[in-house]
């Protein structure tokens, strides 16, 4: 029997379980490893409130200024916040320190690029190649830099968004939300930039001592928290960031949690509405979107999952607004990043000029119900089930750029192996909940 | 072969070269390991790769589960005495005390503020070598606490050790060259509070060391310049991390590293005749000085860990050795320049006497010092090699630490350096030609 596996290094970056399998020498090679790649320079770094972050931010300290390049510590800021620093400053690239949505005994490095992109299949393979070899750039003496420590990259990120949307229009009353932060890397951040739209906020899970209030994703059955204040507070919306802040899920004003796919149906609402363009998602992301480009007349473009195949396929086709189905909201303008921030600005803007509510606006685009089941799984059986339901499904047309999607006539099907864990992922889509329940049912019967 | 020496008092290289953050990272979880976890104390000194090393330190000690107090930029006696008021569990001071820029190193130090004694370091060096190491998990990782008070707590311990009031009515005009190192933040505070003119050279923290880190006469031409024009009454020379002290007389005179001890021994056993604790290394104006005063000497391996130890051991009332690392026991059991100062001026004030007065009676024996770079695979052979030609000429070794030889015009002694790759000559005599001959015949005898 195999060891549950506590480590993941792979082109997405190395994850692992502090205290175990994630060691400061493992980080501290990583990092010598990326200062290899990038060539002396700038490199920011910033990380989630999660416990054991100091320790990771040390060891990756150490392994960047070895190899001689410069570190910009940016502390604890949503991962977005470190893109959009790695570009304002033309550094060579970022560390973010976050595990994102795992559980709180996790860790992991993401890599980002001088472009403040993630680094792509390509760049991340060099790097690990470089990893692998052992081989770093070592400086010792004069050519040894420094650690700036420096704050104030979240005023920056609060300026960059109000500078492309502005305050929010003049309402009767002004809007009121309540803020999910989870305790997280938004914490601090999210509620200033809502005041500073001109909106009041009403922040809960706010401490960001890397304890989790909630499991970490933006899951409806994660947000009951939420929805019980946004009904007792009477507000207008309730928003919910995840640990690292670049996912976003939305409460209606009724206090019902709308799905993390809808996030990005609204943001597109907003955008399309005042510039026309493609729109970019992933292949599980809910058909709602393409219907909203649709009713503007864009085009859009699926791709694999991941955020780094979405900002690719956004800057091939000039797109004006891209994300994800799990709530990640992409808007080139401002930030070329999954970022939690834009998406809360781009609804409440949305909700203050339209003077609807969520539930109304809702009501403007066609509804789906998806359902998400996860199985554990062997790699090494993964072919051999996605090969099952290649063959089961072999009557409808079927996608296969990252796992098997299969459209079917009254919705889509969509079974894949994890990225980032040893599972499969199974996610229907259709337009009533016992439909899309059917078809993730029918695929975990013969599995 | 790159240099990197990994032994009993800790690891020290050429970062850039074998000392990679790897090697501090598993070397900080080792520590950590061994201490059980518990409160661990981190300063440094100035070199360029202070914050490097400092991080990977960092990471290695939270990674084990310490409860890490990080002190900044601070001289390692201050540590060592933080780590007492702190009741911490033990501290890594990261410098390579005298070496060149380049180098950096960790050093160990214990709950009583001491360095690891050789039997505990081989304990460490086992750890690391084994590589199994303690891990927080993420409900018991600690985070960073920073300090800085650990040099002003210093500095009232110091003034509580010596006769400050007496010190302060003098008004001493005193010269310091702090090598842009570590004792930049105390020892122009010290003396300011003992009320003295203090003229600083070199006192910028954040600049390059202007010279080599090690007090002796070549390095002191500064501080020589400044000592005549202020018309100082003393000047005082710093290492990288505060614990060798250079003196330049007042008359301007840059004085043998070596002699450090001998002027300390001569104040301190006429205060307090006893026993003064030294290395075998060191010059033999001590013992002259001690016979003087009715006192003794002790000699050890050359450390500070066997000084500290043989203080204990002895209840010495002085440690120092040739270097000009000098223990004053009331400060504490460790070398601290800061204390050797307050010694000194102490005697000054007390005594009106002028420092070049003091050195006038002090024995002068020459003492020559000579390095011959080995292979670090040969570093054992070639010392066996010179012992058994010593012996073959029917000498006696004295072997405390390394060889040295007693022969009718003074000694010779010749051991493996504890922080390098290289066999260091020591030679003493009454006189340079003398001195010479005797270099002469070790350097004849051995072969790399």
């Amino acid at each position: 029997m195999r060891a549950i596996p506590t480590l993941k290094i792979s082109i997405s970056g190395v994850r692992g379980v502090v205290g175990q399998s994630l060691t400061p020498k493992l980080l501290t090679r990583f990092a010598q490893a990326f200062g290899t790649h990038t060539g002396s320079g700038t490199i920011v770094i910033g990380r989630d409130p999660r416990t054991s972050g100091e320790m990771v931010k040390h060891a990756v300290v150490a392994g960047i200024l070895s190899t001689g390049s410069r570190v910009v510590d940016i502390g604890v800021c949503p991962v977005p916040t470190v893109q959009l620093q790695v570009r304002h400053r033309r550094a060579q690239g970022g560390i973010a320190i976050t595990a994102s949505h795992n559980p709180a005994e996790w860790n992991a490095l993401k890599f980002i690029g001088s472009t403040g992109l993630f680094l792509d299949a390509g760049q991340a393979r060099e790097l690990l190649d470089i990893y692998h070899q052992g081989q770093y750039t070592k400086v010792g003496g004069a050519e040894l830099r420094t650690v700036e420590e420096i704050e104030g990259a979240t005023d920056l990120h609060i300026k960059s968004i109000l500078d492309v949307l502005g305050p929010l229009p003049q309402t009767e009353k002004k809007l009121r939300v309540v803020l999910d932060s989870c305790n997280g890397a938004g914490s601090l951040v999210g509620p200033k930039l809502i005041e500073a739209l001109g909106a009041e906020v009403i922040p809960i899970n706010a401490t960001p001592d890397g304890s989790f209030p909630r499991p970490a994703e933006p899951l409806p059955e994660n947000l009951g928290d939420l929805c019980r204040a946004v009904k007792e507070h009477q507000a207008d919306a309730g928003f919910a960031q995840d640990m690292d802040a670049d996912r976003l899920a939305i409460v209606s004003e009724q206090g019902e949690a709308i799905g993390e796919d809808y996030t990005l149906v609204l943001a597109a609402l907003y955008v399309l509405g005042h510039e026309k363009g493609p729109v970019v998602a992933n292949l599980s992301t809910t058909s709602a979107v393409a219907d909203v480009a649709k009713k503007f007349g864009c085009p859009v473009f699926l791709t694999k999952i991941g955020e780094v195949n979405v900002t690719d396929a956004m800057q091939q086709h000039n797109a004006v607004i891209g994300g994800e189905g799990n709530g990640g909201v992409i808007y080139p303008r401002i930030n070329f990043a999954r970022d939690s921030l834009v998406g809360i600005a781009l609804v409440l803007h949305l909700l203050a000029e339209s003077r609807k509510t969520v539930t109304e606006l809702l009501e403007t685009v066609p509804h789906y119900s998806i359902v998400k089941e996860k199985m554990a799984c062997p790699s090494d059986r993964i072919p051999a089930v996605l090969r099952k339901v290649r063959q089961e499904f072999s009557k409808f047309p079927l996608d296969t750029r990252d796992g098997v999607k299969v459209m079917q006539p009254d919705g889509w099907l969509l079974v894949r192996g994890s990225n980032t864990e040893p599972i499969i992922r199974i996610v229907a889509e259709a337009r009533s909940e016992d439909r899309a329940r059917e078809m993730v049912n029918s695929v975990l019967s013969f599995l | 072969m790159k240099p990197l020496k990994i032994g009993i008092t800790g690891v020290r290289g050429i970062v850039g070269e074998t000392f990679t953050p790897e090697l501090a990272v598993e070397f900080a979880e080792a520590y950590g390991t061994y201490l059980d976890r518990g409160r661990i104390l981190v300063c440094r000194d100035t070199r360029p790769s202070g914050p490097m090393i400092r991080s990977a330190v960092l990471a290695g000690l939270l990674a084990a589960g310490c409860d890490v107090v990080d002190l900044g930029v601070c001289p390692t006696p201050s540590m060592q005495l933080a780590v007492k008021w702190l009741k911490a569990d033990g501290g890594i001071a990261i410098t390579a005390g005298h070496n060149p820029w380049q180098w950096n190193a960790l050093k160990f130090v214990r709950g009583d503020g001491l360095y690891l004694n050789p039997t505990q370091g081989e304990e460490l060096l086992d750890i690391f070598h084994q590589g199994e190491f303690a891990k927080a998990s993420w409900d018991t990782i600690k985070q960073v606490v920073q300090t800085a008070d650990a040099i002003d707590e210093h500095i009232k311990v110091l003034e509580e050790s010596f006769a400050s009031e007496a010190i302060k009515t003098k008004k001493l005009t005193v010269a310091v060259d702090c090598c842009n190192g570590a004792c930049s933040f105390l020892s122009p505070r010290w003396l300011a509070r003992l009320g003295c003119e203090v003229l600083a050279v070199n006192d910028d923290p954040h600049a390059p060391f202007p010279h080599a880190p090690e007090p002796k006469p070549e390095t002191m031409a500064q501080l020589c310049a400044v000592v005549k024009a202020g018309r100082a009454a003393i000047g005082f020379a710093h290492d990288a991390d505060g614990e060798r002290l250079g003196i330049v007389t007042d008359r301007g005179e840059p004085l043998s590293e070596e002699m450090t001890l001998a002027i300390a021994a001569d104040i301190r056993l006429r205060k307090k005749t006893g026993v003064v604790v030294t290395n075998v290394s060191t010059s033999s104006a001590v013992d002259i000085v001690a016979a003087r005063h009715a006192g003794s000497v002790v000699r050890t391996p050359v450390g500070q860990a066997y000084i500290s130890e043989g203080l204990i051991e002895h209840n010495g009332v002085l440690g120092g050795e040739g270097s000009g690392g000098i223990t004053v026991p009331e400060v504490h059991l460790t070398h601290d320049s800061a204390a050797a100062i307050g010694l000194i001026l102490e005697h000054m004030a007390q005594s009106g006497e002028r420092i070049s007065d003091l050195v006038g009676q002090l024995p002068r024996l020459t003492t020559l010092k000579h390095n011959v770079v080995v292979e670090p695979h040969r570093l054992y052979s070639v010392l066996q090699e010179f012992r058994a030609a010593v012996e073959q000429e029917g000498l006696e070794v004295d072997s405390t630490d390394g060889i040295k030889v007693m022969l009718p015009q003074g000694w010779v002694h010749v051991r493996a350096s504890n922080t390098e790759s290289m066999i260091r000559i020591i030679v003493e005599a009454e006189d340079k030609a003398a001195a010479q001959e005797l270099l002469d015949w070790a350097r004849d005898r051995i072969r790399k």
